[in-house]
């Protein structure tokens, strides 16, 4: 259950003035493994997740989900490969017109979600597998019948994280997780992508820009920066880094933690 | 140049979506309930501003027509004439025109808002076809409501212009429904129909067309509503030119036959 990038390129804009974000980028997340990806705002982070889940397709080189290629999936293939990863957005990018009830149970309705069971599972068992995602991101049964309106936006992102672990994914793909959440949501979140990532044993890989976070529940970091990957190590390894980037990042987490509600 | 090279390059995007709406809808299982909600979500919605605009084009083509019909005391022809032009021309265009200004705007925006919060990315990562989802209901919703409008703004729009032919010219109700049969055919109405076939096409393909490619946040977003108003009405006044040509093709090629 692993993913690997190998020698992937992708560029953007028209010829005369193309951008390359991703050159020749190799790595690999090994099964039940964290991996944090960090860097500046535009250094192909996002670029990255997109190209996991078959959104976007690189320019050249080659994606593997679980040993198979991403670009030589068929149709059927891409939507079995997608319901594997479960992907929490950087916004909560819940269906305004459902409630939370749907929008938790909307994967386990799918007919990918379905294929190979012996039946489609009943309403009963939907109820309780949403009521089981519902308590896993520590919230109450009462919000299922509301819409997402209704609800915060720091619980609009956990419902978010319920949707994705409802079909039970193989792989859980983060992006900026907490972005627009105030100190003591983004504790709890970060919290719960370790807990749930140890708990249903999954391989993770998140997006963020929180050293602190990656420090504390990484098994190892990457770091993209003018296309290329900077660094990739274990968290102790970064702290030991002389790299610039990397200081910056680490100078930046020291100084977040000394201001009162800092994250960790 | 620049401009005639993006008007190909949307034209042809517009065209490659609406196939891949056809060959979605003709491939996978059709789920008959969001269909039928959004049929009478487009209809109930546009009904009233369809109605008060069929009542008033009535009563403005009577004006209109009277003025031509009295020079030759030809007034009894006044009901025929008027449900003539609205079913074969005013009819559709005005329906199409106000479908596109209300909801071809309001699913541009729909869509758009959830294209740039990533509620289509999230659909398409829990395994859901979005276009089969999202998309196949609201454009059957949007063209069959079109057909649905134009029947019901046609007996509006009788009932307006029977009232003001009364009310004005002192035409009988009789008189006015007696002269129908003679200037509307089976054909003229098949060719309304046609017509708003076509032109719902244009408002749901446009419309979803540019709020499924929205992108840019809250700017993106009212770009691809307005875009969507002024590219769906400019494409009705050409397929307008365009199907009135070709039924006039078929009309002389049927005449020639039967002759």
């Amino acid at each position: 259950m692993s993913i690997r990038f190998e020698k992937v390129s992708k560029s953007f804009g028209p010829p005369e003035a193309r951008k390359t974000i991703l050159k020749d980028v190799s790595f690999e997340v090994a099964e039940g493994e964290i991996l944090f990806i960090l860097g500046k705002s535009g250094m192909g982070k996002s670029v990255t997740l997109k190209h996991i889940v078959g959104v976007m397709k690189p320019d050249s080189g080659r994606v593997f989900v679980d040993g198979k290629n991403v670009a030589d999936l068929d149709a059927d293939g891409l939507s079995e490969m997608r319901r594997s990863c479960g992907m929490v957005f950087q916004h909560p990018a819940l269906l305004d017109s459902l409630s939370v009830y749907d929008n938790v149970s909307f994967g386990l309705r799918t007919p990918q979600f379905n294929r190979g069971r012996p039946r489609p599972l009943s309403e009963a068992e939907i109820r309780q597998v949403v009521r089981e995602k519902i308590s896993l991101v520590h919230l109450k049964d009462e919000i299922l019948d509301l819409s997402p309106p209704e609800i915060s936006y720091g619980m609009q992102k956990r419902v978010s994280m319920a949707r994705t672990l409802a079909p039970e994914p193989k792989f859980l793909l983060f992006d900026e997780p907490t972005t627009g959440l105030d100190p003591i949501t983004t504790t709890a979140v970060n919290d719960q992508i370790q807990e749930l990532s140890r708990k249903l044993k999954v391989t993770s890989v998140v997006v963020s820009h929180d050293m602190g976070c990656a420090l504390s529940i990484a098994d190892r970091i990457l770091v993209l920066d003018q296309a290329k990957i900077l660094f990739l190590g274990t968290p102790k390894e970064a702290i030991a880094s002389k790299e610039t980037l990397i200081q910056e990042f680490l100078e930046e987490t020291l100084a977040n933690q000394s201001k009162p509600g800092g994250s960790r | 140049m620049k401009v005639v090279s993006a008007i190909l390059n949307d034209v042809g995007g517009l065209a490659l979506f609406v196939k891949d709406v056809f060959q979605t809808g003709f491939r996978t299982e059709k789920n008959v309930k969001p269909i039928l909600d959004q049929i009478v979500d487009v209809t109930t919605r546009s009904f009233t501003t369809v109605a008060f605009a069929g009542v008033f084009v009535g009563a403005i083509l009577v004006l209109q027509f009277s003025l031509i019909l009295a020079k030759y005391d030809a007034q009894t022809f006044l009901g025929g004439l008027n449900t003539s032009a609205v079913v074969r021309e005013v009819g559709p265009l005005i329906i199409s025109f106000l479908l596109a200004g209300k909801v071809g705007a309001f699913t541009a925006a729909e869509l758009g808002t959830m294209r740039v919060t990533e509620q289509i990315d999230a659909i398409e990562c829990l395994g859901t076809n979005p276009i089969q989802y999202l998309i196949l209901p609201r454009f059957i919703g949007i063209v069959a409501s079109s057909l649905i409008l134009l029947m019901m703004s046609l007996m509006i729009s009788i009932l307006g212009s029977m009232m003001v032919a009364s009310v004005t010219y002192g035409i009988y109700p009789e008189q006015f429904l007696g002269s129908i049969p003679r200037f509307v055919s089976f054909g003229t109405l098949a060719a309304g129909m046609f017509k708003s076939a076509v032109y719902g096409i244009i408002v749901a393909g446009v419309a979803c067309y540019k709020g499924y490619t929205a992108s840019g946040g809250a700017r993106g977003v009212g770009r691809a509503v307005t875009q969507a108003a002024i590219l769906t009405n400019l494409y009705i006044v050409i397929a307008n030119f365009l199907t009135g040509q070709f039924l006039d093709v078929l009309s002389a090629l049927s005449k020639g036959n039967a002759g």
